[in-house]
């Protein structure tokens, strides 16, 4: 059994739309896989129910062996601690600082300050953010902003990382560093599932690609990466 | 804006309890010494005064009797009122004698109207004035009072209960971004709960410090003319009730209605709130 297994999870909405159909999958620790297909593929709701966002109508989900579509609501903050968790429009809190937005999750997990400053500093420079912890998310361009988003779902070190069209409002520079930023999370032992439409840069990555239509697994590769991009994803601080 | 209204719907209740308990007081205060006074016709007698007073002395139920003579009930007349010297251009004193008597502890209504119907067969007396008549009005009173204090307390205490729900309720609308945030990293039903607790610690506190502001307020206004009014009754203003212990009740109250307010917000809103 792999660290993240679907086994036959329909996701099926109150209009009756189905965006995740009998879908059964797998993925291995320490893998990165892409998630691809059209808007509206089920790409977003599959995610979700990575991290109990959304209950599935049918079937299970086991993370780590531990069916989280049967968990209680109160094991989920647990279970959410050690998940980190990417979006397209980065959800900052535009009124605390960069290191507070940051340093969010571990206060929620009640580490002293001490500790959250220890942890936010190497999470900003692994970002390539140092010196801007004290600005504001509207001081800061939008290529900045994701890399505070991701700095925020990995300064708790997740064993798992879920990112949601995480490139989805940069250019195909800005895009590609950052999806190099989650190749070097995956390299050191993180499980990453991206989301992403881009197809042209993900077929890049030499990365597992699973493509959705219909909230149904159409096919399932991996790629290679292409020559001349092999170490290009660098070292992980 | 929030602890003026939650401060105005504490303050109503407390401020009829406050009512109620000094008429209490006071009730029991001229339940000390109630009694009854005769007033005996123009032409009464001395004797016939003397024969009423000697009855009522050797009635087991009367504790003292005191008379007052026409001429003594002029004098003090004249002193109160002022008109001494129109007084003075009276042929005749047109005040009557009078006997105040002051029943023995534990008199039954019974025996005092038993009394009074003896008192007024008895030749020369004019009319005879049971106080315990004024007692029942104001216990009467007193018990409309505290009914009406307890109606108004649940009444007002369910508004600030809602104020205070529909303000946290706005708290919780202006912070859902950070509340979806602090769900997704992880954080328990508590965490997300606790600062919107304070909230409705805070207006509830607050409302009771403004609840107790206006209660002082009133009180130093309606003190004088209390005064003045029990000083005909020949009775001194000894206000009781709102001390300390009242004080830290009604911010105990205050507080544990913001908390309740609170709690009925956070219970609806974040229930449903979706990470994303």
């Amino acid at each position: 059994m792999g660290q993240i297994e679907l086994q036959h999870v329909t996701k099926r909405f109150e209009n009756g739309h189905e965006a995740v159909a009998d879908v059964s999958t797998s993925f291995a620790e320490g893998s990165m896989t892409f998630l691809t297909g059209r808007s509206g593929a089920g790409k977003s709701t599959f995610l979700k129910l990575l991290i109990r966002a959304q209950q599935p109508t049918r079937g299970k989900i086991f993370v780590n062996n531990i069916n989280i579509a049967g968990m209680p609501e109160r094991r989920l903050p647990r279970y959410r601690q050690h998940i980190g968790v990417v979006f397209q429009d980065h959800h900052l809190l535009s009124t605390r600082t960069v290191f507070d937005n940051v340093a969010t999750p571990l206060r929620v997990a009640g580490l002293s300050e001490k500790d959250v400053a220890r942890r936010v500093r190497p999470a900003l420079t692994t970002v390539e953010l140092d010196g801007k912890e004290g600005l504001y998310p509207k001081h800061l361009s939008t290529g900045e902003q994701q890399r505070v988003g991701i700095a925020r779902a990995v300064v708790i070190r997740p064993k798992i990382l879920l990112a949601d069209e995480p490139t989805g409002n940069l250019d195909p520079a800005l895009s590609r560093h950052i999806m190099e930023l989650f190749a070097r999370f995956n390299q050191v032992g993180t499980t990453v599932i991206v989301a992403s439409h881009d197809v042209s840069l993900i077929e890049t990555m030499g990365a597992r690609i699973l493509n959705l239509e219909n909230g149904r697994i159409v096919s399932d590769r991996v790629t290679e990466v292409p020559s001349g991009l092999e170490n290009s994803s660098g070292e992980m601080s | 804006m929030v602890w003026f209204v939650v401060g105005i719907a504490l303050a109503l209740p407390a401020g009829l309890w406050l009512v109620q308990v000094n008429m209490e007081e006071m009730t029991v205060e001229w339940q000390g010494r109630p009694g009854l006074s005769v007033y005996f016709e123009l032409d009464a007698s001395p004797e016939r005064i003397y024969a009423v007073k000697r009855f009522l002395v050797q009635t087991p139920s009367v504790k003292t009797v005191k008379v007052t003579s026409a001429a003594d009930a002029l004098a003090e007349f004249k002193n109160y009122s002022g008109l001494g010297d129109a007084l003075e251009l009276l042929n005749e004193n047109p005040l009557p004698a009078s006997l105040q008597a002051q029943f023995a502890d534990g008199i039954t209504g019974a025996v005092v109207d038993a009394l009074t119907e003896r008192l007024g067969q008895q030749v020369g007396v004019g009319e005879v004035v049971v106080e315990k008549t004024w007692l029942e009005r104001l216990n009467d009173i007193s018990s409309v009072v505290s009914r009406l204090s307890v109606v108004l307390a649940i009444l007002f205490g369910m508004g600030a209960v809602l104020v205070t729900a529909s303000s946290v309720r706005l708290a919780i609308e202006a912070r859902l971004d950070e509340l979806r945030v602090l769900k997704l990293v992880g954080a328990t039903a508590g965490q997300i709960r606790r600062p919107f607790l304070y909230f409705g610690v805070i207006y509830g506190f607050g409302g009771g410090v403004i609840a107790s502001m206006l209660i002082a307020i009133t009180v130093l206004v309606i003190e004088p003319p209390l005064q003045s009014l029990l000083g005909s009754y020949d009775q001194a203003l000894n206000m009781v009730g709102f001390d300390p212990i009242f004080l830290v009740v009604l911010l105990a109250v205050g507080g544990s209605l913001g908390v309740l307010g609170a709690l009925i917000a956070v219970r609806q809103r974040l229930a449903a709130l979706e990470i994303f």
